[in-house]
């Protein structure tokens, strides 16, 4: 199989990195196609594979007596089992499902540990990632804890929208549910109101965003934080 | 098992329904008003929202797959009735 080249990789870690160190992973990528529902990383099994989403997302979910929630979102700016491989644990309480259907480049342990252990500047931008990942969760817990429902609605439809290609989100209110970590018929209700302020169009199974300033506004300070913090850190904005 | 859909009365009109578009399966009206309960305690508990002030003054319409309405469950029968 073809090696993937650097200039035809949609993922953006993979595309800031030196050429040598591109070097050293590249000849293990494998592409996958990805879909629906599917589990990448099991919670409590050892992590086999790692993958760098091309498009489509990844969800970080925990699951508790009163159900499933989202608790991170990884798409095509990361690396899905970054942070148990990096910071040196072989698995994870949290399951990694794909929740957005796309591709991902599929790399095995050894060879990314390996290529991680020769590398101090690949190890130091997947830090980089990791910290990142950090920050995102603990924006969600301030987010749960201090917002509506709207404005974390308003957030969690910029966060995939920056994961995607265009306006047209393909997601269920079960899904949007289980991200915002409401009941169904909450989640319908903040639909309708950012559908109400003119903000987003929802149509079954699907959610256009009509004017993503307005979205962002609408967001407060929800959203940004991690974003900038990947901008500067990563691709040194 | 039968499906009911919950549909969220929080204010008078067409614009005041949110529509359960997905249903749940549930054995039968029993259960769907349990359910009703459930979640009208757990969305009392832990839900702010732009579009409702006060929980108590919405219901749940609980209708069967034709669309039929089938019974009201408002949010303050979550809470027991006083006993003088």
């Amino acid at each position: 199989m073809s090696q993937p080249s650097q200039a035809e990789i949609r993922n953006r870690l993979l595309r800031v990195l030196p050429k040598c160190d591109f070097a050293l992973l590249a000849p293990h990528l494998q592409a996958m196609p990805t879909e629906l529902r599917q589990v990448l990383i099991t919670p409590q099994e050892p992590v086999r594979y790692l993958y760098f989403p091309e498009s489509g997302f990844a969800s970080i979910t925990t699951q508790g007596s009163s159900g499933r929630v989202e608790i991170g979102l990884v798409g095509r700016e990361g690396l899905v089992g970054a942070s148990p491989l990096l910071l040196g644990a072989d698995r994870t309480p949290f399951a990694h499902f794909i929740q957005g259907a796309g591709e991902v480049l599929c790399i095995d342990r050894a060879a990314f540990c390996a290529a991680v252990d020769e590398s101090a500047s690949l190890r130091r931008l997947l830090l980089r990632y990791v910290q990142i990942q950090l920050i995102q969760t603990a924006q969600t817990a301030f987010v749960n804890a201090t917002y509506s429902l709207e404005v974390r609605l308003a957030r969690w439809l910029l966060m995939c929208q920056d994961r995607t290609d265009g306006d047209e989100l393909a997601i269920t209110h079960e899904f949007l549910s289980l991200m915002l970590g409401a009941q169904r018929s909450s989640t319908t209700l903040a639909v309708q109101a950012l559908e109400g302020y003119r903000l987003i169009r929802a149509r079954r199974g699907r959610i256009t965003v009509l004017d993503r300033e307005a979205l962002e506004a609408a967001a407060d300070d929800g959203y940004g934080v991690p974003e900038a913090e990947y901008a500067r850190l990563i691709e040194g904005a | 098992m039968p499906r009911y859909y919950f549909h969220l009365r929080h204010r008078p009109g067409p614009e005041g329904l949110a529509v359960d578009e997905d249903g749940d399966d549930l054995p039968d009206l029993d259960a769907a008003r349990l359910h009703a309960l459930a979640v009208a305690r757990d969305t009392i508990a832990r839900t702010r929202t732009d579009i409702v002030r006060d929980w108590f003054v919405c219901a749940f319409e609980i209708t069967d797959e034709a669309g039929r309405h089938l019974l009201t469950v408002p949010f303050s029968d979550t809470v027991p009735d006083e006993v003088p």
